[in-house]
This record gives C-alpha cells, sequence and structure tokens, in this order.
C-alpha cells in the first residue's frame, strides 16, 4: 500500500509504459521530465531531428531552439495527418487507418503537397 | 556513414504515440499507414529545414533560429502551427534557464569544495556538455574562462 503510494507519487519520471511491441526505443524519450507531469515539451529525440536538420547539404548551423521547434512542429504535423487520413476512413466506415487513406488525404490537402512522390 | 537522408525516420513508438493520441479511441492504424506517417515527417523536417535555411540567408546569417522556422511554417501554409510553436518556445526558454541556474549552481558548490584546485577537468567536462548543444551559446564558455 504504500509502496503503491510511492510508485505513484514518482510516476512522473518514467511512465508505465505497457504498450511497447516497437522494441527499438522502449525506454522514454530523453527529455527527462523537470517536476510537472505533462510538462514535456517534445517527445521526438531531438538528436534525430538535429540528424536529418544536418543531411541538408545547404545548412550550416542550427541553433537548438531551432531543432526543438521543428521536433514540435513535426509532431503537430503527424497529428494533423493522422486526423485527415482518419476523415477519409471514417467515410469508408473502416476503424483501420490504412494506407490509401493517407494517399487520399496528401492529394486532398493543399499543404501536403509537398509529399506528392516522397513516400514510396 | 552516407545516409540517405529518406532513411532517417523518427522512432516508431513516438510516431505511433501521436498518432493514437490524436485520434479517437479504438482507432487503429496499419503498419504501412503508419510508416508512411512516419517517413512524410521526416520529410516535412527537410522541407521545413530548407525553407528555413532560405531564410536564414536572406537575413544573411548561417545559423537557423526559431523565428526562421516560424517564418517557414508560415511559408510551407501552416499557419495553424505557428501559435502553438510559439507557446512552446516560450516553456522551452524558460526550462534551459531554469537549467542552466541550476549548472552554475552546481559549479559555484564545486568550487567551494575544492577550491579552485582542478580548474582544467571541470572546464574539459562542461565543454563536452556544450559541444552537444549545437554551437550556439558561446557565452557560456566566456563565464567558465572568468571563473
Amino acid at each position: 500500500m504504500a509502496a503503491a503510494a510511492a510508485a505513484a507519487a514518482a510516476g512522473s519520471g518514467t511512465p508505465r509504459e505497457e504498450e511497447g511491441p516497437g522494441g527499438e526505443a522502449v525506454a522514454p524519450p530523453p527529455q527527462a521530465p523537470t517536476g510537472a507531469p505533462g510538462a514535456r515539451l517534445s517527445r521526438l529525440p531531438l538528436a534525430r531531428v538535429k540528424a536529418l536538420v544536418k543531411a541538408d547539404p545547404d545548412v550550416t548551423l542550427a541553433g537548438q531552439e531551432a531543432i526543438f521547434i521543428l521536433a514540435r512542429a513535426a509532431e503537430l504535423f503527424v497529428e494533423t495527418i493522422a486526423k485527415d487520413a482518419y476523415c477519409c476512413a471514417q467515410q469508408g466506415k473502416r476503424k483501420t487507418l490504412q494506407r490509401r487513406d493517407l494517399d487520399n488525404a496528401i492529394e486532398a490537402v493543399d499543404e501536403f503537397a509537398f509529399l506528392e512522390g516522397t513516400l514510396d | 556513414m552516407a545516409e540517405r537522408p529518406e532513411d532517417l525516420n523518427l522512432p516508431n513508438a513516438v510516431i505511433t504515440r501521436i498518432i493514437k493520441e490524436a485520434l479517437p479511441d479504438g482507432v487503429n492504424i496499419s503498419k504501412e499507414a503508419r510508416s508512411a506517417i512516419s517517413r512524410a515527417a521526416s520529410v516535412f523536417v527537410l522541407y521545413a529545414t530548407s525553407c528555413a535555411n532560405n531564410f536564414a540567408m536572406k537575413g544573411k546569417r548561417k545559423t537557423l533560429n526559431a523565428s526562421d522556422v516560424l517564418s517557414a511554417m508560415e511559408e510551407m501554409e501552416f499557419q495553424r502551427f505557428v501559435t502553438p510553436l510559439k507557446e512552446a518556445l516560450e516553456a522551452y526558454r524558460r526550462e534551459q534557464k531554469g537549467k542552466k541556474e541550476a549548472s552554475e549552481q552546481k559549479k559555484k558548490d564545486k568550487d567551494k569544495k575544492t577550491d579552485s584546485e582542478e580548474p582544467d577537468k571541470s572546464r574539459d567536462e562542461d565543454n563536452d556538455e556544450d559541444e552537444e548543444r549545437l554551437e550556439e551559446e558561446e557565452q557560456n564558455e566566456e563565464e567558465e574562462v572568468d571563473n
């Protein structure tokens, strides 16, 4: 009982991930939350985002804030495109998002035009 | 090395979690769709980087900064991201400030203990941390030298 309470109190550090079949990075993202739970600023690891930015030959340097905002923007993008693709799945009365839903969303939404031809 | 930019994917577990939280309960996503979204996110970062870089070059700067990325969002017609990104940036800056103050406090405690016996070693440790950051804050090094 006391142990459970203590575990709950310490819960802000490492959330108990019951899923996690995805294997590769089972550990929580590197951003250690500073106290308040849900205060995590970005779930995507900045190191990976930095690697993507550096892959651009025209880019000389990128500030830490820029990397952070790109990571956050990528999260927002994932949420947005998932929701838009879901609209297509709903119309087909399906509960599982398929690849074609994504393709439809890309075709339908102007903002996703830059993705055309890149996902194959 | 020689990795193609498209191969640099973001971790699947994180992408999946973001997708699941964006969608209603009970909705699933196929493996193909998820990996396509992950790829799309990488392409998005690459495209945004390129746009942001244009703004930096216009400003005759060699370092991408936060406002370059925000300008890129508008250019890419993702204006709706701008406000939440600005809020996230504010929170991030506050957190960084807190971290910096915490590490300075640690250093002060160290100096009290060692009485500046081994200044070089402590500088090396801090230099490693600074290298991980993207060479943005050179002021930190100047402060250490003064100590």
